[in-house]
């Protein structure tokens, strides 16, 4: 069944003529193709297409919802937060901060330097944009707390597509550590189209942890654009077990010496869910280094995929990239489909991958078990100690207590909010 | 406490143990000796609960059949498996492992969890007897272990966990005297009235610190001999071969 799209630039407020024409454009460009297919060799293991035909008999950008939205801040630590509702920008608190030195907005411009052509999401989120927001941090401001990003969705988004775009920018010596945490109190089928534009100045640090606090009826689609320049770091970890439907595409790109990043994530992948990390890094000068680490764990008729490819250019001497797929497969009908790349230009680098995948090991399980842990107990015990060691990577105390209390639930299996 | 009556037991069509008779009452020690190959371990993963193998006779715990019993259920009921190879298991924290494995025993017999405080005293408590590093606690559980710290770790679980009947398979292998000594007194510090112990090993060397009351000489599957401690002198000097 094919669904019926209807998508209306009309509905969204404030737009200038220049604005209108470019989002027609946009639009025009991605009915040519539809949403992706496993024709595409970017989405070869996730037929998006077939997913979204399955599951939506309809797709529109028509809806309506409150931003008032009063959200339960988390007491577990003291935090700064914006709070996104339907991924809008719907309020911000930096109480912790010197205000003048941050600037949040609503995020509306489309700005066609963003623009990804060839990717049919892009094109979409680009036609369709209905918001987000801009974050941008002062030269050589260090936050003195973590920001919290509460991304809610709420109810009655069936059949609806979300598409958003938000853009951070870190100026030079300026640190920031996030963390989305996403929830919602939907009960039908949505999608969330999301484009991250990420540019991190020289010195410039930001940590980024996505966690995912419920079983979620999103599909979820997350393009993070980054760029970095002299001696910054961009650290991106993710933690989205819950969600039915998740794709992120990371794309890093390491512009000047010295800077590095690391993309890690701890996944449990239940029954009927599928979640790929896509991501590119794309070493564009010397002396950089980029560090990824995948772990997941595939129950039942369970997906995941990562497809990882490391780009050298010929001018990148010295460049460090390492690459690790691990896998945990715990049921015949689970699957878990890994695609390393590396394309490098340049003769003097270090460049490493490698992936593997197998199930618990039983002589463990009996262990546990002779020590009256019951089985369901002792594969958990297994598979946090699986996943958990990726949480070492969180250097905010509060962050990796608050990490890994999520994970324990993510593994025992998350519950409907 | 257990009542062993012509058990037999095999793995992929390969017997292992043939017709094995034993019985252990509370407070006893009983010792089993044999060569390589005898069916020693796979006594102690029969016993443990193990997956696998194929089992006829009586196996009998308690006045309770154990053939259907569970391997964490015969934990809960009091059975201990010292293991001759400790599992290491990256990424759990030995300390949380202790913890569950102690609640897990406490809810099964319907007592109250232990809460965090209460049972960090009572682990220091324990480790220290063991003369065992509280950082130890910390690590990831049997990681990086030596084999003596291993070893010891297993005599601390058995301790935590107060079994009626605590199983050792080749608990002195991989110690040297020290080690050894220490989880000597550990057992033997926690031997009462009510519950018993079945050692199993290859020398006499663990029995000079714990005085068994029985020694037995498996064999082909078989317990071929039972005699008192001096059994195990015997044994050193002249070997299993010329038995009979």
């Amino acid at each position: 069944m094919k669904q019926e799209y209807s998508f209306e630039i009309n509905n969204i407020k404030d737009l200038s003529s220049k604005e209108k024409d470019f989002r027609k454009q946009s639009l025009d460009l991605f009915l040519k193709t539809g949403f992706p297919n496993k024709k595409n060799e970017d989405w070869k293991f996730t037929d998006f297409n077939s997913i979204l035909n399955e599951n939506f008999d309809k797709i529109t950008n028509d809806f309506k919802f409150d931003l008032n939205k009063k959200v339960e801040i988390l007491k577990n630590f003291e935090h700064n937060y914006i709070l996104l509702t339907n991924g809008v920008l719907s309020s911000s608190n930096f109480d912790y901060e010197d205000k003048n030195k941050i600037e949040i907005k609503d995020f509306k411009n489309i700005n066609s330097d963003i623009s990804i052509t060839s990717n049919a999401l892009t094109l979409l989120n680009n036609a369709l944009s209905s918001g987000g927001y801009s974050l941008n941090v002062s030269e050589n401001y260090k936050f003195n707390k973590p920001l919290i990003i509460y991304n809610y969705f709420s109810k009655n988004l069936k059949n609806v597509i979300l598409n958003n775009k938000n853009y951070i920018r870190l100026n030079k010596g300026s640190e920031l550590i996030a963390l989305e945490y996403t929830f919602d109190d939907s009960n039908e089928n949505f999608i969330n189209n999301t484009l991250d534009n990420v540019s991190i100045d020289n010195e410039a640090v930001f940590k980024s942890v996505f966690i995912q606090n419920s079983r979620n009826s999103g599909y979820f689609y997350r393009y993070i654009q980054s760029f970095l320049e002299q001696n910054s770091n961009y650290q991106n970890l993710i933690l989205t077990s819950g969600l039915k439907f998740n794709k992120m595409e990371i794309e890093v790109n390491l512009n000047k010496e010295q800077s590095n990043c690391s993309i890690l994530s701890a996944l449990n992948i239940s029954s009927q869910e599928h979640q790929e990390i896509k991501t590119k890094i794309n070493h564009h000068a010397p002396n950089c280094e980029s560090y990824q680490k995948i772990k997941n764990v595939v129950n039942a008729n369970g997906k995941g995929v990562y497809q990882g490819k490391i780009f050298v250019k010929d001018i990148a001497q010295k460049t460090n990239a390492y690459q690790l797929s691990k896998a945990l497969i715990l049921d015949d009908k689970a699957e878990f489909d890994a695609k390393p790349e590396l394309e490098i230009y340049a003769d003097d680098v270090k460049c490493s991958h490698g992936s593997t995948s197998g199930s618990l090991d039983p002589d463990a399980i009996h262990y546990l078990m002779t020590r009256g842990i019951n089985l369901k107990l002792a594969k958990q015990i297994l598979i946090n100690g699986f996943l958990n060691d990726i949480l070492d990577n969180i250097s905010n105390k509060n962050i990796k207590l608050f990490a890994q209390s999520i994970l324990e639930r993510q593994i025992d299996g998350l519950k409907k909010h | 406490m257990l009542i062993l009556k012509n058990l037999k037991a095999s793995i992929n069509d390969k017997k292992i143990i043939k017709g094995l008779n034993l019985e252990i009452k509370p407070g006893e020690v009983h010792a089993i000796m044999g060569p390589n190959g005898s069916g020693k371990s796979t006594l102690a993963n029969i016993l443990s609960g193990k997956k696998g193998y194929e089992i006829s006779g009586d196996l009998i715990y308690q006045n309770q059949s154990l053939k259907d019993i569970s391997i964490e259920e015969r934990a809960q009921k009091g059975i201990f498996l010292a293991f001759q190879y400790p599992l290491e298991i990256p990424g759990v924290n030995t300390s949380n492992f202790l913890k569950t494995s102690l609640n897990s025993l406490r809810k099964a017999k319907g007592l109250k969890e232990v809460d965090t405080l209460k049972f960090l005293k009572l682990i220091k408590e324990k480790s220290s007897e063991l003369n065992i590093d509280e950082k130890f606690l910390s690590r990831q559980l049997n990681v990086g272990f030596s084999g003596g710290e291993k070893k010891k770790n297993e005599i601390l679980q058995m301790k935590l966990l107060e079994p009626k009947l605590s199983i050792l398979d080749e608990t002195d292998s991989g110690l040297d005297i020290d080690a050894l000594k220490i989880v000597a007194d550990g057992v033997n510090s926690y031997k009462s009235k009510e519950n018993a112990f079945l050692i199993i090993t290859h020398y006499q060397r663990l029995l000079d610190y714990i005085k068994p009351d029985f020694i037995h000489v498996l064999s082909d599957g078989k317990i071929i001999k039972t005699g008192c401690a001096d059994l195990g002198q015997e044994l050193e000097k002249s070997g299993y071969e010329n038995l009979n």
